[in-house]
């Protein structure tokens, strides 16, 4: 138990210097484009560390990522398109409205065991997506929504998005180390097991849903006050399919894993992207190599080859 | 009189989706994970069918049987390539197993849908008719000649695969794997082998139903989504792993939907099952027809 709670400040503090790292970036990077590809990789790095806390934690599968986003991204949207609400307000109203849809779903899959949760979530992205597409009066559809922006600056955005996933980052691993963290690993470890010693497996699985789909409905909302325009394909299945390619890649269930594999798989994409939509060729290939022969990811082979040095 | 019509055509979609379930309950029965790509078996159908009769000029009786070949050997391959970890010698997997299964087919279903996208393009392509027949009004019932084809072959294939799981013996080592996968391997039963049929079947199930559909429903590199979605609600509702739970659950949820389309919502169709699904796990658990589990 030791050596976990102290891989876990080791990887922390990794992910403090990568999101640092991110914030100084600028410096370098003054094209206004590839500042933009840095922001929406920080809107996937906060999806995959979301997803990871279910995923890496729990051992429970959530196919709606993006979906919860896109919740997010309409709940500020609409407020302010209908009634114009101010974003202050908006994306409080999305945190919470993300949340609670997640508490409502979790409430009644995460009673039961398998693989219930992946696949009920993956119904309801897709059936959410339609609605929302279906919807033209409220929603205006596949039209989409314009949404008024926070700043001028693009540079303001970038750093509101890097204090967002450094407090996110800050708060996981506060969550991970408390009490609750301990309940989530021996869920993940061994769910009977856990059950059997006290541990109310129902709640913390549920708990855990909620967390997750609410730090979703923040991206998703930071998301469309940064783009200003939302439409129903910010839910896309293979958006969700970015999301755990990123995870995945970077392995799952540390604390750094997910938002260096969202860094790498997006900026790479973007780079990929003159090649021509090859990116999810690539990515899929890549997740399915190394859940079949590295199941660590790619942070953990490096943390291997390190290892292995330092034993030498 | 229009009752009746609806009644009919929703148990016809009903059909269509049971083709799909049933492979997707045959592999959770026998390895008790999901197959996220199972659609993608679908689509391989549907492009195998189409592409064969539009470009190389085949006869569509003849593309039929290849793209049902297509979607058996996209399965097996799968199963060799992809699903042997789940039980071959990895002990220590476990308790990862769900997780593993969940990525592995995920990011497959990904990797075909971009795949395609990529080398055949992103525009739908019609698949011909099997017959030539426009619609007509058999009793009160209105159908094209390519729906009552396509049904009659769809109720071939589900009635001679619930025949060839009860009475061959290939059939019955893949129900004894399915009871107990450790007793039928120590009864001398190739579990492997019968792990490979079942996806074989499943793909060939599936490719069926795409290349069958696919005069109605274009052939588009992400086709099979939606009958996946289907399928995925319809085995929960009929009890994960029963065969005909499954069954019976398809040919409901073809005809709600079919009555929900013109009593409640067209636009809303497709979100019908998913509510029913809800109310099922709240209510039923265990689902419409399945036993409720035991953990040791």
């Amino acid at each position: 138990m030791q050596g976990s709670a102290r891989r876990m400040a080791v990887e922390f503090r990794l992910s403090l210097a990568l999101i640092a790292l991110i914030a100084l970036a600028p410096i370098v990077v003054d094209n206004a484009y590839w500042q933009g590809v840095l922001i929406v990789s920080m809107y996937f790095a906060l999806l995959a560390a979301g997803w990871n806390l279910l995923a890496g934690y729990t051992g429970q599968f959530s196919m709606a990522p993006a979906c919860f986003a896109m919740i997010g991204a309409y709940t500020t949207g609409l407020l302010a398109y209908h009634w114009s609400i101010p974003p202050s307000l908006g994306i409080p109203a999305s945190i919470l409205a993300a949340g609670a849809i997640g508490a409502a779903l979790g409430l009644i899959v995460m009673r039961l065991r398998g693989p219930y949760l992946a696949l009920t979530t993956l119904s309801f992205a897709e059936i959410m997506r339609l609605v929302i597409g279906n919807s033209y009066g409220f929603t205006r559809g596949d039209l989409g929504l314009n949404v008024p922006g926070l700043f001028e600056s693009r540079l303001a955005y970038y750093y509101v998005f890097v204090a967002v996933l450094a407090a996110a980052q800050a708060g996981l691993y506060l969550l991970l180390r408390s009490r609750a963290g301990l309940f989530l690993r021996a869920i993940r470890d061994d769910e009977v097991a856990a059950a059997s010693r006290g541990v109310d497996v129902v709640f913390w699985k549920t708990a855990a849903f909620t967390l997750s789909t609410a730090v979703s409905g923040l991206a998703g909302a930071l998301y469309a006050h940064f783009s200003q325009l939302v439409s129903p394909e910010l839910g896309l299945v293979s958006q969700t399919g970015l999301v755990i390619c990123m995870a995945v890649i970077g392995g799952i269930g540390g604390l750094i894993g997910p938002i260096a594999g969202a860094l790498l798989v997006y900026v790479s994409s973007e780079m990929l992207r003159e090649a021509g939509g090859i990116q999810l060729i690539v990515f899929a290939l890549l997740v399915i190599l190394i859940a079949r022969f590295f199941r660590e990811g790619l942070w953990g082979l490096a943390r291997r080859a390190l290892q292995g040095s330092d034993a030498a | 009189m229009l009752n009746v019509d609806l009644f009919i055509n929703g148990l016809i979609i009903g059909l269509f989706y049971a083709l799909m379930a049933v492979g997707l309950t045959l592999i959770f029965g026998i390895l008790k994970v999901v197959n996220f790509a199972h659609g993608e078996f679908y689509m391989v159908g549907a492009y195998t069918y189409t592409l064969i009769a539009l470009k190389l000029g085949l006869d569509p009786w003849l593309a039929l049987p290849l793209a049902l070949l297509a979607g058996a050997l996209a399965g097996w391959l799968t199963e060799r390539a992809l699903m042997r970890p789940l039980y071959a010698g990895y002990s220590s997997w476990g308790l990862m197993r769900d997780e593993y299964a969940v990525v592995v087919t995920f990011a497959l279903s990904l990797l075909l849908v971009n795949l395609v996208d990529k080398v055949v393009g992103p525009y739908p392509q019609r698949g011909p008719a099997l017959v030539d027949i426009p619609r007509m009004a058999l009793g009160p019932i209105m159908l094209s000649g390519q729906k009552l084809v396509a049904t009659g072959i769809a109720l071939a294939m589900i009635a001679g695969l619930a025949l060839f799981l009860r009475y061959s013996f290939w059939g019955r080592q893949v129900r004894a794997v399915a009871q107990n996968r450790l007793g039928a391997s120590l009864a001398g039963i190739d579990t492997a082998r019968a792990s490979g049929l079942v996806f074989a079947l499943s793909g060939a199930l599936a490719a069926l139903s795409g290349a069958l559909l696919s005069p109605i429903i274009n052939a588009s590199p992400d086709v099979g989504a939606f009958p996946a979605i289907k399928s995925f609600v319809i085995v929960v509702l009929g009890g994960m792993g029963s065969l005909p739970g499954s069954i019976i659950a398809s040919l409901l949820l073809g005809v709600l939907e079919s009555f929900g389309a013109v009593y409640i919502s067209y636009d809303y169709r497709d979100t019908f099952g998913l509510v029913i699904l809800m109310l099922v796990l709240i209510f039923r658990p265990q689902g419409l027809f399945g036993e409720r589990g035991r953990e040791v």
